[in-house]
């Protein structure tokens, strides 16, 4: 029987090891005399520092080191910002802050200590003088003549200014019939990921060449090899990096912060082992958060639904500081801010905006779902303003088919795509002709449902190395050992993806073995060549191809090898069951060990052909891939409360090829979850003085199985060819379909009344006061 | 937070605003107030052990009265911090008499930062409200207790700290709640 | 998340705890250590001693004595839901365990902890309100019984002193032709009461209000009884438009609570809907 594993349903390699808790996170590596950090973070949102004094802590008996900004003045450089745009203010931040702090949460003194508890208890003796100054939540305030400015320097809060636009956006609105305007608000979320954030660093001096070796919780661990060897003044090679299992990352883990410096810092000044995991609380109020976007949106219409033209303006709030990529993400909402409609002419303006709260960065989507958050709530709007159904809205804009491949007003090329089937199909499997009738019927007897669609497609596969700040290539090496088993060494370092059974897929389909041969390492630079990491769906269309091309590169030494053994021409030799054959001629075979061990052996090698059987392969991919779907929200509102309740949900997704339909599923299921979390839940809540209000689990909702609905999951296939898999990526497609389709369901559900619009997160409060002013006068409204 | 409300206390403006400038008044009527001190006119550094239910703290900061104008109203400005972060809290008091009794008035502005503000945003609201109104009831039962002698000038310094909240004050309320109520009335007066 | 240092005491009997309470100040009882350990974690509380009572077993049971149900305080949320005497002679207790956190913090938490605890979010206090249940607490000088209404003094506040031990919850089983319910709206990121609504109620053959209690949790800052729901209700032969009328005074002369969750007004609309829900179901129950 030929293994064909690609494409299957194959449970996942890891998760024996996660369900039965014996994986091992940055907190479960145990090192003798291992010594801890604790941070002191600021309690105010902008203030001056007149004064930390740490004696008092310094005395505590188990501590041994208080270190606050004057003493890594001048020995650790800013943190780099790598995402930058042209003609930005790049203010400089530091591991710990001195002079000012900007937001609540920032770290101003790190204490060592032999105790975990001791170093907590030390934070209490530590007396900072602070002199608070005024603060800035508000980015639409920020932006106010006169508002308390977090650089002084600059005389604005405005970090950067940046513009993309196509084709002739005032012709565009000159030609329009009509224009509809929304005002959009993408509330601040935070990632959340289970595991937070934990550094472990140890320093072994050995003479003249010490190692410095840290484990990290990350998405980017070779990154983080480059940037600590760069900031410590090290020699990359002395430098080793782990990213043992990582527990969720959602791209807070794509950065390089602070404590990922300074930890190694400390454990090579104190010679001893240093550890720091992030609490909670720290998690929510320094690690970063995601969105937070203004959108001021213009769609130049036809009579007919047909946009002509969309402008937007944007506010990002880029919090205090850049984090690596800050200033990055709002350029991906332009980029894609034609979505799967044939927009000509657009234009849109980014401000970055300075206010004091913790840095925004890359959060699962990382600037798309925003992009479709604004086109899938302005085809609603254009609907209701027409009076259009607005799945006929969607398709009028449509690009079609066979317009593939496709090149945007953004200057984008779409691979490939078939929005039409997605939407159709999901149409189809929530039976919507049939809801809108009885949607109909029952809005006659006061209840309230409504039907929400959003079509989306997304860039993914960080990307061609020109377009990305660090390198969009990936890499991948396929080494069969000496018994013919094979290790797989990938650069995509996965937090939670499941690369160690989809990879093993790729390369067992292709050698003919089974998963059980295969086993796939990441995230350990002394051990995988350098790599980019997983972040922007890229882990299985890149990480994916450099193993496939490594693969095949290895696949043509072993045949060579067997072609030599059986001594027939190498061409046709098939790789299957473990043997390596004829495909003409199945019964003169070898077994994949015996040409391993041929290889090594090197007894008896082939003419041109070095012993070993191992390849490496660096893939930089041509261009991004654009997954795209359909996700429908049926939802039923308590007119009386306000609350929601999930009828239905449908998601149809395409990501081309399926390597493994469960890990799709997965993805797909958690993507769901954290875009409908921002949709109904989530939101960081700052106070008007900077404080955090949603600072624990208990104000911060993050959406549990209960708040979720059954998940109706279809696909449609169509593969890209940007790489030979035909794989596009699935991660971010949830999160990025899921927010809007449920935003748009509750719009719908009282659309009736006039309501045009309501910001996230939809809380019942927010409903059931909007249906209160609605339901009398009826008019459209925005409530904020 | 913006926090007003209304108190009416037993006797006219003139006994109620002696009573409520007079540092030694404050410190036993002021809730877990474990000490007082002046530093200057109108300022004091104060100790206050606050906090409600399990939920305690202890805070040190001053306490500085402004704009008096006598008998008819002045400006609280409440200041402290500890391990639960801080308080901050500014408020115009106003006493205007209302049949032999003294309505007060107040209104201001209120922050807390650190832990107390990131987990415990539900109850602040409520608890600084609790907390005045038991700083105004122990208040009213102090002027009660208080011979009218103590219509004294409130210039009159109390030497350094004042003594532990006062047996009556426990009578008022629970002793153990009032233990730990006392810190966020930092936020109010 | 790392408290800081204390004492932990683990006393085998009630006058053993009662006697290390009166014995160290800044001493705090530890029940199930579901409300007192994230405080201590958070460092909001730091208590020098800990006196643990989840080890003395006469604090432990559910039995039915003189027309009475008696519930020992240290008896946790799980063993009250799966309590079959409950459930049969007084469900509202068995319906409102469930709505309380989930399946680990109801095998830890204890009803008398969250009594005591009192946070004003709370789901027991509600239903307690509602059986018109008597709290008994002890000290070493002695004891003395509350009503409910009188236990709860405000937020997080109690009748209880510092050198008291609430030791028992006593429940009055409730006659024939009684029904309850409870309502609740989740606060949805910590799964307490946004607002929480227990009803218990008794009506005669002719459908006459004889008797009904509503207790009503997360809307004040210390959960009561709705007097005016009640007294709109009793000695009246009950419609659902009466119910709906009484229910309109849920949230009379209350201070509601307000914060970044529900308003005040949310709030306060949240109790008299919720309400007349309770009273709907609990009548329909009948
Ligand atoms: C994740 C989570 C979710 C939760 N969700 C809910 C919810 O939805 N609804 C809800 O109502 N509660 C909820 N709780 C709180 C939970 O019910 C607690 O168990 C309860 O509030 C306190 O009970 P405990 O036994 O754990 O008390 P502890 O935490 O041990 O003690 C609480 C306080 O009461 C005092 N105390 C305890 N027992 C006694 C006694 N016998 N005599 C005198 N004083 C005593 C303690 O000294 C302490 O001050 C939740 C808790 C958690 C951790």
């Amino acid at each position: 029987m030929a293994t064909k594993l690609i494409g299957e349903r194959i449970k996942r390699k890891e998760d024996p090891r996660l369900i039965t808790g014996t994986a091992s996170y940055v907190d479960d590596i145990k090192l003798p005399n291992v010594h801890h950090v604790a941070f002191l973070r600021s309690i105010y949102g902008h203030a001056k520092i007149n004064k930390i004094d740490v004696s008092e802590a310094r005395k505590l008996p188990g501590v041994v080191a208080v270190l606050t900004h004057d003493d890594i003045k001048g020995v650790l450089k800013p943190m780099p910002c790598v995402g930058g745009v042209p003609d930005m203010h790049t203010p400089e931040h530091y591991p710990l802050s001195g002079g000012k702090v900007r937001f609540v949460g920032e770290a101003i003194a790190a204490v060592v200590a032999n105790d975990r508890y001791v170093a907590r208890d030390a934070l209490d003796l530590i007396n900072v003088d602070y002199e608070p100054l005024p603060v800035v939540v508000d980015m639409e305030k920020a932006l106010e003549k006169g508002a308390p400015l977090l650089y002084e320097e600059y005389g604005e809060n405005r970090g950067f200014t940046w513009k993309i636009s196509g084709g002739d956006i005032d012709k565009a609105f000159q030609e329009a019939d009509r224009v509809v305007k929304l005002r959009l608000v993408n509330q601040r979320v935070a990632p959340i990921p289970l595991e937070t954030r934990a550094v472990l660093a140890q320093y072994q001096d050995r003479g003249v060449e010490g190692e410095l070796t840290v484990w990290t919780s990350t998405q980017i661990p070779h990154g983080i090899r480059t940037s600590i060897a760069g900031m410590l003044n090290l020699p990359e090679h002395r430098v080793r990096v782990i990213a043992p299992e990582v527990g969720g990352g959602f791209g807070c883990k794509v950065d390089f912060y602070g404590e990922e410096v300074l930890i190694p810092y400390l454990a090579m000044k104190l010679k001893v082992p240093v550890k720091w995991v992030e609490g909670r609380r720290e998690n929510i109020q320094a690690t970063d958060h995601g969105r937070d976007q203004i959108n001021y949106i213009e769609a130049a219409v036809k009579n007919d639904g047909t946009v002509v033209g969309l402008r937007v303006k944007v506010l990002a709030d880029m919090g205090a500081y850049y984090q690596l990529l800050s200033p990055v993400i709002p350029t991906l909402t332009g980029l894609m801010m034609c979505g799967p409609y044939k927009i000509s002419n657009v234009s849109m303006e980014v401000l970055g905006v300075f206010t004091n709260k913790m840095a925004t960065d890359a959060y699962r989507g990382a600037g798309r779902p925003e992009a479709t958050y604004l086109l899938e709530r302005t085809m609603d709007a254009i609907a209701a303003e027409l009076n259009l159904d607005p799945v006929e809205v969607r398709m009028k804009n449509f690009i079609q088919p066979n317009e593939f491949p496709y090149k945007t007003a953004t200057g984008l090329v779409y691979d490939s795509g078939n929005y039409q089937a997605a939407l159709q199909k999901a149409l189809d499997h929530v039976g919507y002709t049939k809801l809108r009738e009885e949607q109909k019927k029952l809005r006659e007897q006061g209840q309230y449902v409504g039907i929400g669609i959003s079509s989306y497609v997304e860039i993914c596969a960080f990307g061609p190395s020109a377009a990305t700040a660090t390198g969009g290539w990936e890499s991948a090496t396929v080494r069969i050992e000496p018994t013919g088993k094979v290790t797989v060494l990938t650069g995509s370092s996965p937090h939670g993806q499941g690369q160690e059974t989809t990879f093993a897929q790729i390369v067992a389909d292709g050698l003919g073995l089974t998963m059980e041969d295969i086993t796939v390492q990441h995230g350990d630079t002394a051990v995988v060549q350098y790599g980019i990491g997983t972040f922007g769906s890229r882990a299985t269309a890149v990480g994916g191809t450099a193993v496939y091309l490594a693969l095949q590169k290895v696949k043509e030494k072993a045949t060579k090898f067997a072609a030599h053994m059986l001594k027939v021409d190498s061409k046709g030799l098939v790789f299957r069951d473990g043997k390596i054959f004829p495909e003409n001629n199945p019964e003169k075979s070898v077994t994949l060990t015996e040409v391993a061990l041929a290889a090594y052996l090197a007894k008896d090698l082939p003419p041109d052909t070095e012993p070993g059987l191992v390849a490496t392969a660096f893939y930089e991919p041509k261009n991004f891939t654009f997954p795209f779907g359909t996700h429908i929200a049926v939802v039923d509102i308590d007119p009386e409360t306000g609350q929601i309740k999930f009828r239905r949900y449908v998601a149809v997704d395409d990501c081309g090829n399926i390597i493994n339909m469960l890990t799709v599923h997965g993805q797909v299921h958690g993507g769901i979850a954290q875009g409908l979390g921002q949709a109904l839940y989530e939101e960081v809540v700052y106070d008007e003085n900077g404080q955090l209000l949603t600072g624990s689990f208990m104000d911060y909702c993050i959406p549990k199985a209960h708040h979720l609905p059954k998940f109706e999951l279809d696909y449609t296939v169509t593969p890209t060819n940007v790489n030979p898999l035909g794989v596009k990526g699935v991660g971010e497609a949830g999160t990025i379909g899921s927010t809007p389709a449920v935003v748009n369901a509750v719009i719908d559900a009282l659309a009736h009344l006039g309501v045009r619009n309501i910001d996230m997160p939809l809380k019942p409060e927010k409903i059931w006061k909007t249906i209160k002013e609605h339901a009398p006068k009826k008019g459209p409204i925005i409530v904020a | 937070m913006r926090i007003e409300g209304n108190h009416t206390l037993k006797g006219k403006p003139e006994k109620v605003w002696n009573t409520l400038t007079d540092p030694e008044i404050l410190a036993k009527c002021l809730p877990g107030c474990e000490k007082l001190e002046k530093t200057e006119e109108d300022t004091y550094k104060a100790t206050l052990n606050m906090g409600i239910g399990s939920i305690k703290g202890t805070y040190t900061g001053q306490v500085k009265l402004v704009d008096k104008q006598p008998y008819s109203s002045f400006k609280m400005i409440v200041e402290g911090k500890g391990g639960p972060g801080f308080v901050k809290g500014e408020g115009i008091l106003n006493l205007q008499e209302q049949n032999d009794h003294t309505l007060i008035t107040y209104q201001g502005d209120a922050q807390v930062g650190g832990t107390i503000a990131s987990v415990g945003q539900r109850m602040i609201q409520a608890s600084a409200k609790m907390i005045i109104g038991q700083f105004f009831t122990a208040l009213d039962m102090l002027q009660e207790q208080q011979p009218p002698s103590s219509e004294t000038s409130s210039g009159g310094a109390p030497s350094g700290s004042s003594s532990p909240p006062p047996n009556f004050f426990f009578k008022v309320t629970l002793r153990y709640l009032w233990n730990e109520l006392k810190k966020i009335l930092r936020i109010k007066n | 998340m790392i408290p800081a240092a204390f004492e932990y005491l683990v006393p085998t009997t009630l006058d053993e705890a009662l006697s290390a309470l009166s014995t160290h100040t800044d001493a705090k009882i530890l029940a199930g250590g579901h409300s007192l350990i994230p405080a201590m974690k958070l460092r909001l509380a730091s208590p020098k001693y800990l006196i643990d009572i989840s080890r003395i077993s006469d604090l432990n049971y559910v039995r039915e004595s003189g027309g009475q149900i008696l519930i020992g305080a240290g008896t946790t949320h799980y063993q009250i839901e799966s309590s079959t005497l409950l459930k049969e002679k007084c469900p509202l207790l068995t319906e409102t365990a469930p709505y309380i956190g989930d399946v680990q913090v109801r095998n830890r938490g204890t009803l008398g902890g969250s009594l005591a605890h009192a946070d004003p979010a709370a789901d027991w206090p509600a239903a307690i309100l509602a059986v018109g249940a008597e709290i008994n607490v002890r000290s070493s000088r002695g004891e003395r019984t509350l009503k409910a209404e009188d236990f709860f003094v405000d937020m997080m506040t109690t009748a209880l002193q510092p050198n008291e031990i609430l030791t028992e919850i006593r429940i009055p089983i409730p006659p024939q032709r009684t029904g309850s319910a409870y309502e609740k709206v989740k606060q949805p990121a910590s799964g307490f009461a946004l607002v929480g609504v227990a009803v218990q109620i008794t009506l005669d053959t002719n459908r006459t209000c004889q008797r009904v209690q509503v207790g009503i949790t997360g809307l004040a800052p210390k959960p009561f009884r709705a007097i005016g729901v009640e007294n709109m209700l009793k000695g009246k032969v009950i419609n659902d438009q009466l119910l709906a009328q009484a229910a309109e005074k849920a949230a009379d002369g209350v201070d509601p609570l307000s914060d970044i969750h529900a308003s005040a007004e949310y709030r306060s609309h949240l109790a008299r809907v919720h309400t007349k829900r309770a009273l709907q179901r609990a009548v329909s129950r009948i």
